[in-house]
């Protein structure tokens, strides 16, 4: 560095020391920040009480703990046995709640005393308990029922019981119990009905949001079978677990992997346009503080990191390095040396720092979503950028005051670039004709452009969301479509409301419009309930009564029904039971998966709805609960997709918000309405050709290609200024030095350009397919806008001096 | 019935009883005619596509004073629906198609999934096995045993499953040429059922809706 003055020589000092102790603080903020990767990025913070039923399901419901596992190869006793040998190990190992694999041999003792508690506990747990069913003729009708079915193999089950149980209670209970879809038992454990593969059902310990509890369980599934791998069995995983553990694995791979390859591209132009290794270093300075800036920025801010918002933030190395790249070039050619920065502050920076201020505010707008993922972009970017810019505008020039020394390529870089914008003005008439053809297709296109849906934003790849469906259809366990949402101050509440819905569902049962239903009052119905029930059981003597009329005459003698008299005399003096009486008990799961403890401190009950025929809609189950209390009727896909339409129109809503403010921006610091239009123009041209050549393409456009065209504005609109300073520099400065500052602010541009290009277009290439959609209408996009806005300048302006 | 037919049937019996007696040994019958083999009783049975019987069912259950009886209708048509609408003492129903099995008692109705419970598959294919003639999958869960002539036959049918052995000890079809008679049913437990089968006429079973 060359001798500096005393004061300016301090104040580098000052400036380096602030900037690295910023740096510093923000590492050690980023050093303690949590990352998630979870849903939750793209849920609203604020939701409404479906969405909120919606959230605690995605997040905690038993869909989200639920592991679907086959296993594939070997014969069918082979796949028999090792899924025994794995739902063993599975079982022992205690991060399941549930382990199922349709084995009903009977060393599975648990499920005996299960069976046992259930007969306990009859007479408060079956529906048909009811006055008129201890009635003379509802007795005669009861024991009549319950012998049809003796003399038949069904018998079986009924005969050890009948005389504790001659009105058939364990039948009732069963029969509500029973799913209607089962999965195919074959060697006394399920298999898959259309592929020669043994299944399990597994219900994991950890909660759906804790991701690191979620990949120990799938890595211990995947520990247990791996003897059973070496006989030659292939295990097949999957469920909503293994996709979030995936997701996570892929985005911290991608994040990595983009930040890497994205460097070394960037840091290969950059290397080709200046030659030279120094400068190079400089370049990187502001992309760090930028990234620095942005992380520590979404740590205060939101507490957590999103992965996305990280894989995201590589793509701001492109942009981050433009500023370094204007810098080092547009600061050379001083007159003294040592005073290149001077003039670049007061020539290039003002066009800088609006071009940052516009791009600031294009993204504030996202800061105030009501979804944190997209806040989160929002801040990041904001932040990320004006670190980028603030390093380049205070650091940069204590480091190298001339700009970049190295020539590489840049000079025929710039003779390349001045080639090729000098010539578009002359088409311009053909861009503005091709702006008014993808307006007129724009506006013809039959079908909808924005129908991009939440599904398009899941990173999971189509083959293994195919196999999700394939081992979920053979297992019965079709994630459920429409939930009645029973909510109460307490369990008790939750349940009372949960069997007022369950009489009505009942009735549409009954109607042949629902195959079924599942409520948590069938297995702990509320204390209310379980009294109503006992206060119908009638004393021994009046019992020991009613039953000789009712047998009188049948096969069935009454002296043999004195264990059923003793029984429910029995059942008349138990105290109701309740959750904690389930404790130990397989059954506890069953209840814990459909009541679940809300936030507010309240419960619901969830009724997942099995549907019949034909699907019955949302609205016609809230016709036919009209009236009772505590009910939210949820239809999951509905939900999901209104939840997106909702997060789509913010964005738009957002989107619209930040172009006005960016309108307004420039309108003031431009102060003439030629040149604001002649910086719009451009950007709009941009924006309008990106949209029809998705359009054409037939791409859904989502929030992310929404995202990505903000971005395109804020990338475009620093472009465009520069082209407006070129034209509107006051002709003396012009004539001092004028091919350089022509040339070089175009190769400056057009590097700035290419890396921004090379950024997103790698972003494009992702697996991620919310940060493809991005990099799609950002790569295309960037480059438009910099064609259009070397078109749309006028000509003498940018006619190089003899 | 044809008298000649009838006529020949008597003298059919008269010469296989006459043998039987000279020989004084049982198991010679065979020497009468050829062996009435399950292939022949299959390709019997194949014929009738569907059909509509009354029933009337006994069932002997241990511990109770009287046996149960039961009354109704069945009916079949191929290749996979069956259904027996018990119609006395008490309304049920029960419709097998396919992979589902529908029970409808006392006025709730439930479906199931057959292939869930391996056992009720063995059992429904006892009857739809029979009533489709497939042997194939009467031998896959069975072990049969059949006996007599075209004109009256009895077939035996002991579970291979160990599940369904476990429930019923075996299930004996009884019937002439391609029309079943009855079928018994002998319970682990020692309980039985006898199911005596008429079979409507034809017109009956045609204008009697097969699909609900």
């Amino acid at each position: 560095m060359r001798p500096a003055t005393p004061w300016p020589h301090r104040r580098a000092w000052i400036v380096l020391t602030l900037w690295l102790a910023g740096m510093l603080a923000g590492g050690a903020l980023i050093a303690r920040t949590g990352f998630s990767t979870d849903l939750s990025a793209f849920l609203p913070a604020r939701p409404d009480a479906r969405q909120r039923v919606l959230i605690e399901q995605l997040q905690n419901g038993v869909a989200a703990r639920t592991l679907l596992v086959g296993i594939d190869g070997g014969d069918a006793a082979q796949r028999a046995q090792a899924s025994r040998t794995l739902a063993a190990a599975l079982s022992d190992s205690g991060r399941f709640d549930q382990v199922q694999n349709g084995d009903r041999s009977p060393g599975s003792g648990e499920w005996a005393a299960a069976g046992t508690w259930l007969v306990e506990h009859r007479y408060q747990l079956s529906p048909a308990v009811t006055p008129e069913r201890f009635s003379v003729s509802g007795l005669r009708d009861a024991i009549d029922e319950t012998l049809s079915l003796l003399g038949t193999p069904a018998g079986n089950a009924v005969k050890p019981l009948l005389e504790r149980d001659p009105t058939g209670e364990m039948q009732r209970i069963a029969e509500s119990l029973i799913p209607a879809s089962a999965p195919r038992s074959e060697e006394g454990v399920w298999v898959a009905r259309t592929a020669p593969r043994a299944l399990l059902l597994l219900t994991t310990h950890a909660a759906g949001a804790d991701l690191d509890g979620q990949a120990d369980t799938v890595a211990q599934v995947e520990r247990a079978f791996a003897p059973l791998a070496a006989q030659g069995l292939t295990l097949q995983l999957s469920g909503a677990p293994v996709f979030a553990v995936h997701s996570r694995a892929q985005i911290e791979q991608e994040a990595i992997q983009l930040a890497l390859v994205g460097s070394l591209v960037m840091g290969g132009l950059l290397l080709l346009a200046f030659a030279s290794l120094p400068a190079l270093a400089v370049a990187l300075l502001p992309v760090a503080t930028g990234i620095v800036a942005g992380i520590a920025a979404v740590s205060v801010g939101f507490g957590t990191v999103h992965g996305f918002t990280l894989a995201f933030g590589s793509t701001l190395i492109g942009e981050a390095v433009d500023y370094a790249i204007y810098y080092l070039i547009q600061a050379r050619g001083a007159a003294a040396p040592g005073g290149g920065w001077q003039r670049w502050l007061k020539d290039n920076w003002p066009t800088v720092r609006l071009g940052l201020l516009t791009s600031v505010c294009g993204f504030a707008a996202l800061a105030f979503s009501g979804f944190p993922g997209l806040a989160q972009l929002g801040v990041f970017s904001m932040a990320g950028l004006t670190g980028a810019a603030l390093a380049t505008r205070f650091v940069l020039p204590v480091l190298v005051p001339d700009g970049a020394a190295g020539r590489g390529l840049r000079q025929s870089m710039g003779r390349w670039a001045g080639a090729v914008l000098r010539r578009l003005p002359r088409l311009r008439v053909a861009f503005f004709l091709l702006g008014a053809a993808a307006l007129l297709l724009l506006a013809t296109r039959s079908e909808p452009l924005w129908r991009g849906s939440l599904s398009s934003l899941s990173p999971v790849p189509p083959a293994a969301l195919a196999l999700a469906e394939q081992l979920r259809a053979d297992l019965g366990a079709d994630t459920a479509r429409t939930l009645v949402v029973a909510t109460g101050a307490d369990p008790q509440a939750a349940l009372r409301a949960a069997e007022a819905a369950g009489q009505r569902l009942d009735a549409l049962v009954a109607q042949g419009l629902l195959a079924g239903y599942e409520s948590p009052a069938r297995l702990l119905p509320s204390v209310a309930t379980q009294r109503a029930r006992q206060a119908a059981l009638p004393e021994a003597a009046e019992l020991r009564e009613r039953l000789l009329q009712a047998t009188a005459g049948g096969p069935l003698k009454p002296a043999r029904l004195e264990p059923f008299i003793a029984e429910v005399q029995q059942a008349r003096g138990m105290t109701p039971v309740e959750r904690a009486a389930l404790d130990g008990n397989p059954l506890a799961s069953a209840v814990d998966a459909l009541m679940l403890p809300r936030r507010d401190g309240g419960w619901s009950a969830l009724i997942a709805l099995q549907p019949g025929p034909t699907e019955l809609g949302a609205e016609r189950l809230r016709a036919a609960l009209e009236g009772l209390g505590g009910l939210e009727v949820v239809d999951i896909g509905l939900e999901l997709n209104s939840l997106y339409g909702s997060y789509l129109q913010e964005a738009f809503l957002q989107a619209l918000l930040g172009a006005a403010a960016v309108l307004l921006l420039l309108a003031l610091s431009l102060r003439s309405l030629p040149r604001l239009f002649a910086v719009c123009l451009p950007l709009a041209l941009a924006v309008l050709l990106t949209l029809a050549g998705l359009a054409l393409l037939d791409v859904a456009l989502g929030i992310l290609h929404l995202v990505g065209l903000l971005l395109v504005v804020a990338v475009g609109s620093n472009y465009a200024l520069f082209f407006d300073q070129i034209q509107n520099t006051p002709a003396h400065d012009a004539a001092a030095v004028p091919a350089l500052v022509s040339d070089d602010t175009l190769a400056s541009l057009l590097l700035a350009n290419l890396t921004t290009v090379a950024s997103f277009g790698l972003i494009a290439l992702s697996d991620i397919p919310a940060l493809s959609a991005i990099g799609r209408v950002v790569a295309p996009g960037a480059l438009l806008a910099l064609l259009l806005a070397a078109a749309c300048s006028r000509p003498l302006r940018l006619e190089r001096a003899a | 019935m044809h008298p000649v037919v009838e006529r020949r049937r008597c003298l059919h019996r008269l010469v296989q009883v006459g043998a039987w007696l000279a020989l004084g040994a049982p198991g010679v019958a065979s020497a009468a005619g050829p062996v009435f083999e399950l292939p022949e009783l299959m390709a019997l049975l194949a014929r009738q596509r569907s059909g509509e019987a009354r029933f009337t069912e006994l069932r002997h259950v241990q511990g109770l004073d009287q046996p149960l009886e039961a009354s109704g209708t069945l009916s079949f048509a191929a290749p996979d629906r069956f259904s027996r609408q018990t119609l006395k003492p008490r309304p049920e129903s029960m419709v097998v198609e396919g992979n589902t099995l529908t029970i409808q008692r006392s006025g709730r109705s439930r479906s199931f999934a057959l292939d869930a419970t391996p056992e009720l598959v063995a059992l429904v294919e006892a009857v739809r096995g029979t009533l489709t003639g497939n042997a194939q999958t009467l031998t896959r869960y069975f072990r049969t045993t059949l006996a007599g002539s075209a004109d009256k036959w009895t077939l035996d049918l002991v579970p291979a499953d160990s599940r369904l052995a476990g429930q019923v000890r075996s299930v004996r079809i009884a019937g002439q040429q391609g029309a079943l008679y009855s079928i018994e049913m002998l319970l682990v437990g020692g309980d039985r059922s006898v199911m005596s089968i008429e079979p409507l006429p034809a017109s009956a079973s045609a204008s009697a809706p097969v699909r609900p």
